[in-house]
């Protein structure tokens, strides 16, 4: 499965934030998506989603425009976990899982033995089984991450599209999301698009990063290709020395202004 | 394994404490009913109650029974079911606990087309309840056109349906000052009465409540979806804009139904809600039958207490529903402080 997204102009009225934005997406990778703030890098995931409208381009899904689907096919092919998300207190976490059935169900069908075999794949899968029965507001924000993108999964996407999930969490809870991302992507073989602030991350988990800057592509590529010392003094305004370390297969990023 | 043993028994009890709430609704709705027949300008005592439906009654007592109490009991339960369906349905459009038929304008825009009709037209009061859904559909139609801008913003609804029954409300005052000679049904109207239902009520609201009330059991999984948030919702594969619609259309059509027969009566669709909330959870499956029951009892109750409390009076159910539906929504706003999401 793939996603071209082709000269897409994205905005609000007269105001265009997202412009001429061409990406590529494949299945089996995990492609992530950088860019300052403001940049418009949610915009142009919301926009390929299909969460938002784009005024000029197109976004094609293995040959066919993502506007000519019906929004429970594209459901079933593509799964978005939004930034914000809410759900009622009382809701316990399997049944907040089981939500991701939905695109699978007719209007008055209930759960089949299928949905129930997907919904506890996609709990075992992101280890969220073994609480089940708790309130989403008994537990904590790592495990909540985890039962939310477990809600996704159980779409039994293709392609899986995360909103900055690693925000608001701690730094063991961010590691342990991003861990479960590429456990997903290697084990399954879901293909992963997610934006992301820490270029840190950015550069451990993933296969393809593409780099926004006002509104506009900057470069995209290998994580090395992109992640360069020229490209952290254009975009970000940042000085950095990227360090090749023996026995870590990825570099490291040495930001100059905290040395 | 204990600790699994102990998580399958919790979610055994949710189900448990759902059957637990129904029978005991079912169960006041019954007890309600036999009272509310009991209850009036005469006093029939339960057993005599009882001998009606088993045919051994006094000619007059089964009379009085069967042609007034009976179908005014009907109208309440049916009355109560489709106010606080509705209620709950908006509450799942607007993603906010304070939605009811009342606040949005939906009831003020079926009580506007019914009084102008009582006032300037006289007589085309036949046709009432027709009007009444006009009022109402129009006063939806312009709350949306307010309210749209590139997709449907739940705050805006409230705040448009805040101006839309303001003015509502102007003209309803203008038009009553203008004809304060004739008064007396408009009053009635306003305040909401169950008073003089009769069978052909029972039949006009039944047959409109159970379409309303079959509908809003189709709107379920949308209703679930939306308490999501709208991204999520979209991402499940739901129309957000057309369930925010169709769910308002159908809380709107069950509002008018009521509205047309009784007039206006406020808090069923905001408390009865709360309520079942707070016994059954969140989830549309189980919180809509939930709310159904307990608006149908707390109508029934209210009429009830609302023609026994006041001998020789009869105190509109609308009236009763505001004066104890206000305090009690405010104290339960008070103790409780949260309700869902936060």
């Amino acid at each position: 499965m793939e996603i071209k997204a082709s000269n897409l102009q994205i905005g609000y009225g007269e105001r265009v934030i997202v412009d001429d934005m061409s990406i590529h997406i494949c299945q089996d990778k995990i492609t992530t998506i950088i860019g300052p703030n403001g940049s418009g890098k949610s915009t142009v995931l919301k926009a390929i989603t299909r969460l938002i409208r784009y005024q000029q381009g197109s976004v094609v899904l293995d040959g066919r425009d993502i506007l000519s689907l019906k929004p429970k096919e594209l459901s079933r092919t593509i799964g978005v976990l939004p930034q914000l998300h809410t759900a009622p207190s009382d809701f316990r976490v399997k049944e907040l899982v089981s939500y991701g059935r939905m695109p699978h169900q007719k209007l008055l069908s209930g759960q089949r033995d299928e949905d129930k075999r997907i919904i506890r794949w996609a709990m075992e899968v992101t280890g969220t089984w073994d609480f089940r029965n708790k309130s989403i507001y008994e537990i904590s924000g790592g495990e909540s991450q985890r039962v939310w993108i477990a809600t996704v999964l159980a779409q039994k996407p293709d392609l899986l599209f995360l909103d900055e999930p690693t925000t608001y969490l701690d730094i063991s809870h961010q590691l342990e999301t991003m861990q479960l991302v590429k456990k997903l992507n290697r084990e399954t073989g879901i293909g992963v698009v997610m934006v992301l602030h820490d270029l840190s991350q950015a550069l451990e988990v993933s296969d393809h990063i593409v780099v926004i800057k006002d509104g506009r592509k900057y470069s995209e590529g290998s994580p090395e290709e992109v992640i360069t010392p020229q490209m952290m003094r254009d975009v970000y305004n940042v000085e950095c020395d990227i360090m090749h370390i023996k026995g870590r297969t990825k570099p490291l990023i040495a930001y100059k202004q905290l040395a | 394994m204990g600790k699994s043993k102990l998580q399958k028994n919790r979610a055994g009890n949710s189900l448990l404490k759902v059957g637990i709430v129904w029978a005991f609704l079912l169960a006041a709705l019954l007890v309600m009913f036999l009272v509310s027949i009991a209850v009036g300008s005469s006093r029939i005592p339960l057993s005599e109650v009882l001998d009606v439906f088993l045919g051994k009654a006094p000619e007059t007592t089964t009379a009085i029974v069967r042609s007034l109490r009976i179908p005014r009991a009907l109208v309440a339960i049916v009355v109560g079911a489709c106010l606080s369906v509705s209620g709950v349905l908006l509450q799942a459009v607007m993603k906010n606990p304070l939605a009811d038929p009342g606040s949005i304008g939906v009831s003020a825009g079926a009580g506007t087309a019914a009084i102008t009709i009582l006032l300037i037209f006289p007589n085309m009061t036949n046709a009432l309840p027709l009007f009444a859904f006009g009022g109402a559909a129009l006063a939806c139609v312009l709350i949306y056109l307010m309210a749209w801008s590139d997709g449907v913003d739940p705050v805006r609804i409230i705040l448009s349906g805040v101006a839309v029954n303001a003015v509502l409300g102007g003209y309803n005052g203008f038009l009553q000052l203008q004809n304060s000679n004739n008064l007396s049904g408009v009053l009635a109207f306003m305040n909401g009465s169950l008073s003089g239902a009769i069978w052909q009520d029972v039949k006009i609201v039944t047959i409109y409540g159970s379409i309303g009330l079959l509908l809003a059991f189709l709107c379920i999984k949308n209703a679930n979806a939306l308490q999501l948030g709208d991204e999520m919702a979209k991402n499940l594969g739901v129309r957000v804009n057309l369930s925010r619609i169709a769910l308002s259309a159908v809380a709107a059509f069950l509002a008018a139904a009521t509205v047309s027969e009784v007039g206006m009566i406020g808090f069923v669709g905001l408390v009865a809600p709360h309520i079942a909330r707070m016994l059954v959870g969140s989830d549309y499956k189980v919180l809509l039958p939930t709310t159904l029951l307990m608006g149908s009892v707390m109508v029934l109750l209210a009429d009830t207490i609302g023609r026994s409390i006041w001998p020789g009076t009869e105190i509109p159910v609308g009236i009763m529903m505001s004066v104890f539906g206000g305090p009690f929504f405010l104290y339960m706003l008070r103790k409780r402080g949260k309700f869902n999401g936060n």
